[in-house]
């Protein structure tokens, strides 16, 4: 008997105001002076530190509203915290595109599981998306007309890497530790085919848990098998993990990583000092580089960037993977519509901002392919350069 | 077979830190009867302090140590002074949501004052440092873990026998009533038992953390393992907290280097399954027949 | 608050008639909803609706049988995968996948409740959380699962007329679920399996003398509980679009638990109230900035200044977890009843004033 009351409770409260307009208008998240641009990031939650990507983009957007905005339209940054959480992901995005003025297109946004949930509600309402900050075959198998990706594949990265490792440091004997989820099966899948071309084998797999702590049984897997390069393909917790297990252990092998932890100030210091002469992909320009690109955003970031805010990887990713979406809306011009942007940016060719070459065209949904490799220096806060930026194919 | 006796020996160093907080969580236990899941959190908690002191502040380790434990007994005595005593007669259920509530607070807390970037605690024992023995390579922050773990465990044993304070908190478990009447001040045992049980938890983070990162998550897988180690040890017996940790360092360590790494972390649970139906109170705790 | 007169009036469904036509409004307004609001809040009550399911089926266990469970987002997940996975392998229409999935998951639960026979308290609390936790990796590590991404959802199959779009229809067939759910656990707990439940509660070493079967009630209320898990996770499947084998994990388990206890352990209206005041705070609380602490009136401007000063910006929305825990404590601490306590001591004073 009583237990209806709590549905009337509910009615009540529901039906006090919350009827409003549905429906997203032809144009929402553009007026004459403004265009709205969102982004989901985990601010919370175990993958907080991914949620500098998110802050990032938004010291881009206010550098270029300094700067004018675009064809005289501010950008209006939305930014929400979905602690990785596929359920909030599509909350939030749902909300933010249907409550006036709606959201003309969405940045980035961090993960895979995230970025599933909400493709589809996007696509069908065709929505653009810009620069998803995961590198992973989901975004472009198959191509969708309004989804745009930008960060370079994790599975082509791998392969580089082995490329580079088999044909110009000449190892052979390769062990994998890998993260069990998309990012490091995905690395797996490309290094594995990369060594097959080569005619190689690993001589071990090892995959990590995510919420793994002791990595002791991992590491002396490891050193067991005899493998003399290692390639990692984990997060940055469990790179500093492995580092000083196997550091006790007296494992020395050459270390290979992903892009993801090329951040070398900070892998040094959360490894505290052993992130030496480590080998790994790099998808952005060196943070310490003085190419023009590199040094406004440099200025953005110590006038707008929150205090105790990083310069680093991930920061810097969410300006990499939305300078594409700036291109896009500066050659769309002042009558801004969505197919507008979307002839913009497949019109984009060759353009350079501080990640690799970044084209698209009518058929091609991934735009950015190449990285290059590195190395940690002896003091393994300075990275050298091994080679120039590369793709696969 | 040296493979195997360096699984043992990592083992028994991972079995000690789980001891630790194993420890922890039966103080608590065998003095309020309740399941404390904010363990994890006030161990982060504290070991953030300590990661504050030590490379924002600068203080030397030696200075930093005492004041951490210091917060830690402080954070612990919060716990219980404001939250659990205020809770009106409480069952089961309501003291470990309050805990969780608590657990979840400091949670939010830790992360909202330090950020989620991982970080490095600087120690005075170095964590990759290692002697040999043979052909065995023992790390010294696992020998020092498992030397604490040790004294630790002596001296608890100590007190809970032969000091007053000590029978005074046995006592207050068995029957808090008539602990009273005997003239124990049982609230300032409870406020006690707390403050040591954080304390005991600090220490653990601390060792904890130079291994790995110091982030707002640290805790959570050690602090679960932690508590399937009390479980299987008896909730009510320190020994068997001890033992319970020391079989799960192992049993885990094994596993995931013989049979495989994937699954290792479901182990310490499926260990507990099989022990409890067997003995439904642990190893080594004395199972008490509940008069109706 | 009313004397019953007969066994009969215990047990019936609506006191009087003024309730049962509330009742009848409170339907009408949820079926008219979607059609007023829009997408967004459509979402918010299906989200919400499915947590009201598990709320109700977990407060069987823990508010009317005195038990315990850690490890509900372990059932939740069984049925998402097993809907998804009948349909998907073995072909079966939708209609027949979803109870076929909530009937697997109430096997789970059945699983689960034979140690709980043997086991009390924290020891109980350790073996479902073990549970919950090993499902999580189960999912996580097993291909045939669909492993770390997760099977592909179809499309929801139903649809209740052509003008409706598939979150309306996915609305419609929650909402419907929903309500079944509730007047189900509500006849259960009334009747006599409620009271077997109740007096296992109570004190079941009595109960078991006076002819209760313990082994039956049990492994009966685990199997209820786990079943309205399954059933609603089969539909949080479709809800979401995409399973993620993360989201099944032991914060979600806690979720639950506060829902329960939050709301009121052993009352239906209570489930209701904790399951929508947890889930409206799991949506809301995304986007606080700094401006939000500057707006409160009067300690504005100081509370930015010590947000600022004290705490790092990049960490604000962390403040969901201090509210979270606030609550659970604060209601513990103060109403042990839960929500479902203030709205009895709100009745019990307004009935009974001016005394």
């Amino acid at each position: 008997m009583r237990g209806w009351q709590g549905f009337i409770v509910l009615a009540l409260i529901l039906t006090l105001g919350v009827v409003g307009t549905a429906g997203a208008a032809e144009l929402s998240g553009v007026t004459k002076t403004e265009i709205h641009i969102g982004q989901w990031g985990p601010q919370t939650g175990p993958a907080a530190p991914w949620g500098a990507v998110a802050r990032g983009t938004g010291v881009l957007f206010q550098m270029i509203n300094d700067g004018g905005g675009i064809h005289g339209r501010k950008i209006v940054y939305h930014m929400f915290d979905d602690q990785y959480n596929p359920a909030k992901t599509k909350a939030g995005v749902k909300e933010l595109q249907e409550r006036e003025p709606g959201i003309f297109a969405w940045a980035a946004g961090v993960g895979t599981a995230p970025g599933l949930a909400v493709k589809d509600y996007l696509m069908e309402k065709k929505i653009p998306w810009v620069g998803p900050s995961a590198g992973s075959l989901h975004w472009i198998t198959p191509p969708q007309k309004y989804l745009f990706a930008v960060y370079p594949l994790y599975y082509d990265e791998a392969q580089i890497l082995v490329r580079y490792l088999v044909t110009k440091e000449k190892k052979s004997k390769f062990a994998i530790l890998y993260a069990n989820d998309e990012y490091g099966k995905n690395g797996l899948k490309g290094a594995l085919l990369e060594m097959d071309k080569h005619g190689l084998k690993p001589v071990l797999e090892v995959p990590v848990g995510r919420a793994d702590r002791d990595l002791k049984s991992h590491i002396m897997k490891l050193k067991d098998s005899g493998a003399d390069t290692v390639i990692m393909w984990v997060n940055p917790t469990h790179a500093a993990i492995t580092m000083k297990t196997a550091a006790a252990l007296k494992y020395e092998p050459q270390w290979v990583t992903s892009s993801t932890l090329s951040d070398a100030p900070l892998m040094s210091q959360i490894t505290g000092g052993l992130w030496k002469n480590v080998i790994f992909a790099g998808m952005i320009e060196d943070p310490e580089s003085t190419s023009p690109y590199m040094t406004k955003y440099r200025e953005a970031f110590e006038k707008y960037a929150q205090k105790g805010e990083r310069w680093g990887v991930f920061f810097l990713a969410g300006i990499g993977f939305v300078e594409p979406m700036v291109q896009g809306l500066k050659k769309a011009g002042p009558n801004l519509t969505r197919a507008r942007f979307v002839t913009a940016m497949e019109s984009i060719k060759n353009f350079k901002g501080i990640m690799g070459n970044v084209s698209f065209d009518a058929k091609t949904r991934q735009g950015c392919n190449e990285v290059y490799v590195a190395k940690t220096d002896e003091t393994g806060m300075k990275t050298i350069r091994l080679t120039d930026w590369m793709t696969v194919r | 077979m040296l493979n195997f006796l360096q699984i043992m020996v990592s083992g028994l160093a991972i079995g000690s830190a789980y001891g630790l907080i194993a420890l922890a969580m039966v103080i608590i236990y065998k003095t309020s009867e309740v399941l404390n899941f904010a363990q994890g959190d006030m161990a982060v908690i504290s070991t953030f302090v300590a990661y504050y002191l030590l490379a924002q502040q600068g203080w030397p380790f030696i200075a930093a140590l005492p004041a951490a434990l210091a917060f830690a007994v402080l954070v612990g005595m919060a716990a219980e002074f404001l939250f659990l005593r205020r809770a009106k007669k409480p069952n089961l259920l309501g003291l470990i949501i309050i805990t969780l509530g608590f657990q979840m607070i400091l949670f939010g807390f830790t992360s909202w004052k330090w950020g989620a970037d991982p970080k490095d605690l600087p120690f005075p024992v170095s964590p990759f440092g290692a002697f040999e023995l043979g052909g065995l390579i023992i790390g010294h922050l696992e020998a020092l873990t498992f030397l604490l773990g040790l004294v630790v465990m002596a001296i608890l044993f100590l007190f809970f026998r032969f000091t007053k304070t000590g029978v005074a908190m046995k006592a207050t478990q068995q029957n808090l009533a008539v602990a009273r009447i005997m003239g124990i001040r049982t609230r300032r045992v409870l406020l006690l038992a707390w403050g040591l049980s954080a304390a005991i938890g600090c220490l653990a983070g601390l060792l904890l953390g130079p291994a790995g990162t110091v982030d707002p998550y640290m805790m959570w897988d050690p602090a679960l393992k932690g508590f399937a180690s009390a479980v299987l040890g008896g909730m009510t017996s320190l020994f068997g907290a001890a033992v319970g940790g020391y079989l799960m360092g192992v049993v885990e360590n094994l596993f995931g280097f013989y049979v495989s790494t994937e699954f290792k972390s479901v182990v310490p649970f499926a260990i507990i399954l099989i022990v409890l139906i067997l003995k439904p109170s642990g190893l080594l705790a004395r199972h008490y027949v509940k008069k109706v | 608050m009313d004397i019953k007169r007969s066994y009969y009036e215990d047990v019936r469904l609506f006191g009087s008639w003024p309730q049962w036509v509330w009742f009848l409004l409170l339907l009408a307004g949820l079926a008219v909803f979607p059609f007023l609001a829009g997408s967004y809040y459509t979402y918010v009550l299906s989200y919400t609706a499915l947590h009201i399911i598990v709320a109700l089926g977990l407060n069987v266990l823990v508010g009317y049988t005195g038990q315990i469970s850690l490890g509900h987002a372990g059932f939740f997940g069984i049925g998402a995968y097993a809907t998804v996975l009948l349909m998907n392998k073995a072909g079966l229409p939708f209609l027949v996948a979803l109870p076929l999935a909530a009937f697997i998951a109430a096997g789970f639960g059945f699983l689960l409740g034979l140690p709980a026979l043997r086991l009390e308290g924290p020891y109980l609390a350790i073996v479902t959380l073990g549970f919950g936790l090993t499902v999580e990796v189960i999912f996580e590590k097993w291909e045939f699962l669909g492993g770390s991404n997760g099977p592909p959802v179809p499309d929801f199959p139903l649809s209740f007329g052509s003008g409706l779009t598939t979150d309306q229809s996915l609305y419609l067939f929650i909402m419907a679920l929903t309500v079944a759910v509730a007047v189900a656990v509500r006849n259960l707990v009334k009747t006599r399996v409620g009271r077997a439940f109740v007096a296992v509660r109570d004190s079941d070493i009595a109960a078991s003398c006076m002819g209760v079967s313990l082994m039956y009630y049990k492994t009966l209320a685990f199997a209820v509980s786990a079943f309205c898990a399954g059933l609603a996770g089969g539909l949080f499947a479709f809800h979401l679009g995409t399973i993620d084998p993360t989201t099944f994990n032991l914060m979600l388990s806690i979720l639950f638990l506060a829902m329960v206890v939050v709301g009121g352990v052993a009352s239906i209206l209570g489930s209701v109230m904790g399951a929508v005041l947890i889930s409206f705070l799991n949506l809301k609380l995304k986007g606080l900035q700094l401006d939000d602490f500057a707006s409160l009136p009067l300690i504005g401007d100081q509370a930015a200044w010590f947000v600022q000063s004290f705490f790092m910006e990049t960490g604000m929305s962390n403040i969901q977890f201090i509210v979270y825990g606030l609550i659970m404590v604060l209601i513990m601490i103060f109403e042990p009843l839960g929500l479902y306590g203030f709205w009895i001591r709100t009745k019990v004073y307004w009935k009974t004033w001016p005394f």
